[in-house]
């Protein structure tokens, strides 16, 4: 149960890292390949 | 007849001037604006390229446009058809942009009255790989991000005619994936590349392999990447979402963050899967075509280590000096085979360097000097561990610097590489440079298969002669020079052989960093005097600081 909970809380503080850096991305200088 | 090719509005925007098949003069705009990568209107290349053959732009009889704009609007509409609410504002901004880029609205406001012809965007880079190519039957290979629709052709060329076999269309493109990557590691996209190109030597290649091949949808028989992972079709900021950092298990990196060795790891994954991806392509072409021959274009072509691979299926391989967007203005011009050197652009004659060197006398000490005494002082002055920037004759185009405009160094010290990656050109350490070498001599220190002039294959080295231009795994970008291509290099590298028995120089461009490569004498001064370069050679004149 403990173990679980632990990935739980693993896999939420990951997520919360992707969602910051990808936020952190989006602020820059556009961040991709120009093909509109 | 005269033609104008220009290639504008994606990345690397250029212009070429075309005279009876033959191309007078060529140069990408980023050397005049000093904006890496413009994308702009080419407008100072195209003066350039006139000027060069005495020209006004009434005297051109056909503008050669790298590819079809409308095709391009269609595809780009088609895509936001599928997510018509999320790409509204998208929609806008395109539309508009298709529209303040119309090439018969900027060349008529410049005065042009003549015929404008639109090469689709593959046919551009297919033209330029195989008309430039020594072959009269060839498979014609190009890869890239994507042009109209398309992102990998692949041709069959036979005499002057060029059949299409193949093609994969957006949003499957091999180099949309390289450059998401590249971006996913902290690099600019179209910029970056090479970065993880050089990155990738140091990881282990199968860390995130299996993850990547996620990516790839397996059960179709063409190349078809899997959207849920990336946001190609919806957004111009970002290239990915958060089920690639999930299925990677790795945060992306900010261009600030350290580089760990998470982030070599997936650049050596990355270099695989493409690798392994582009063999597949080269097998087809091999059994589309049947030829022994092979012509790569596009973007993904400056992939020096995959382009070696193409040995495996092919005796011959050609790739050209500019095989992304810029060459496709060549390309767009080009109908049958023409023989095509690299340097292109500006040239600057001894009494003209004269005049600006005379406004730099108290801060510079310059000395005119014969070909040869320039050529034996240059090669002392290069064995005793010394930097020199060589600016000779005519600009090359294209992003590589072939010993016209380089910083040139021995390569026989292991220290020269992080001095000049450091103090130089003030760039990442784990960046490889390139080496140039005679010919005649390439195969003593190279196992090379043919000639490779323009620095896109990537071979083994001895790594115990020319350790600062050997890459961690042994491998090395070499440039093989001929005295009819380039004679003063030539003789400047033969002459280095006399000094200390390697007739090899480590060769890269002259700029510093994120800046162009070097136009004119002006800027190669300024940029001397703000560097720690030792010496500066602009044509027969030999200049050091005061």
């Amino acid at each position: 149960m403990v173990k679980k909970l632990r990935e739980i809380i693993r896999k939420w503080q990951q997520e919360k890292v992707y969602q910051k850096k990808l936020r952190e991305l989006k602020k820059r200088d556009p961040f991709t390949y120009k093909n509109f | 007849m005269m033609q104008l090719g220009i290639s504008a509005f994606y990345h690397d925007s250029a212009a070429c001037l075309v005279v009876d098949g033959e191309v007078i003069a060529a140069a990408e705009e980023e050397r005049f604006t000093g904006i890496k990568h413009d994308d702009s209107f080419p407008v100072n290349a195209i003066n350039f390229c006139l000027q060069e053959g005495r020209i006004n732009l009434s005297k051109v009889k056909e503008v050669c446009w790298y590819e079809k704009p409308r095709k391009k609007e269609e595809r780009v509409n088609n895509i936001f058809n599928k997510r018509p609410l999320r790409t509204l504002l998208l929609r806008y901004k395109a539309k508009k942009r298709f529209k303040k880029q119309n090439p018969f609205v900027i060349l008529k406001n410049l005065g042009y009255k003549g015929r404008v012809k639109f090469i689709d965007h593959h046919r551009s880079h297919t033209n330029f790989a195989y008309y430039t190519s020594p072959y009269n039957k060839a498979a014609i290979l190009t890869i890239d991000g994507v042009g109209e629709a398309e992102t990998i052709t692949i041709s069959k060329g036979q005499g002057r005619n060029i059949t299409k076999i193949y093609s994969v269309d957006f949003p499957h493109s091999l180099g949309m994936l390289y450059s998401t990557i590249t971006s996913y590691l902290g690099f600019k996209p179209n910029e970056g590349e090479y970065k993880v190109m050089g990155l990738a030597p140091y990881g282990d290649p199968f860390k995130y392999l299996e993850k990547l091949y996620k990516v790839i949808d397996k059960s179709k028989s063409d190349l078809h990447l899997l959207q849920k992972y990336f946001t190609w079709e919806y957004s111009d900021k970002i290239m990915f979402n958060k089920r690639l950092c999930r299925l990677l298990e790795l945060p992306p990196r900010l261009p600030e963050d350290t580089l760990t060795q998470e982030h070599k790891d997936l650049a050596a994954s990355l270099q695989m899967l493409y690798e392994k991806e582009f063999l597949l392509l080269v097998k087809k072409a091999k059994g589309l075509t049947g030829s022994s021959n092979i012509c790569i274009g596009g973007g993904c072509a400056y992939n020096g280590v995959a382009n070696t691979l193409a040995y495996k299926y092919f005796d011959s391989v050609h790739i050209p000096f500019a095989p992304s967007d810029a060459g496709s203005a060549i390309g767009a011009c080009l109908k049958k085979h023409t023989k095509v050197s690299p340097y292109l652009g500006p040239k600057f004659n001894n009494s003209e360097v004269k005049k600006i060197l005379v406004q730099y006398k108290n801060r510079l000490q310059y000395f005119k000097l014969s070909e040869d005494k320039l050529i034996n002082t240059v090669a002392d002055i290069l064995s005793k561990q010394k930097i020199v920037a060589w600016f000779q004759g005519r600009m090359e185009f294209g992003a590589r610097a072939l010993g016209n405009r380089s910083i040139l160094a021995s390569p026989r010290t292991p220290i020269m590489r992080e001095r000049l990656n450091e103090v130089i050109k003030k760039r990442e350490g784990f960046r490889p440079f390139a080496p140039s070498v005679p010919l005649d001599d390439a195969k003593l220190f190279f196992d090379i298969k043919e000639p490779i002039p323009y620095m896109t294959q990537v071979v083994k080295s001895k790594p115990s002669l020319i350790p600062s231009a050997t890459h961690i795994d042994g491998t090395a970008r070499v440039q093989t020079v001929t005295e009819q291509e380039n004679p003063i290099y030539y003789k400047l590298l033969k002459e280095m052989k006399s000094f200390r028995n390697v007739p090899i120089l480590l060769n890269t461009s002259f700029n510093l960093k994120d800046q162009t490569i070097t136009i004119n004498p002006k800027q190669a001064i300024d940029r001397f005097l703000s560097s720690k370069i030792n010496f500066l050679v602009i044509n027969n004149f030999l200049i050091k600081k005061i």
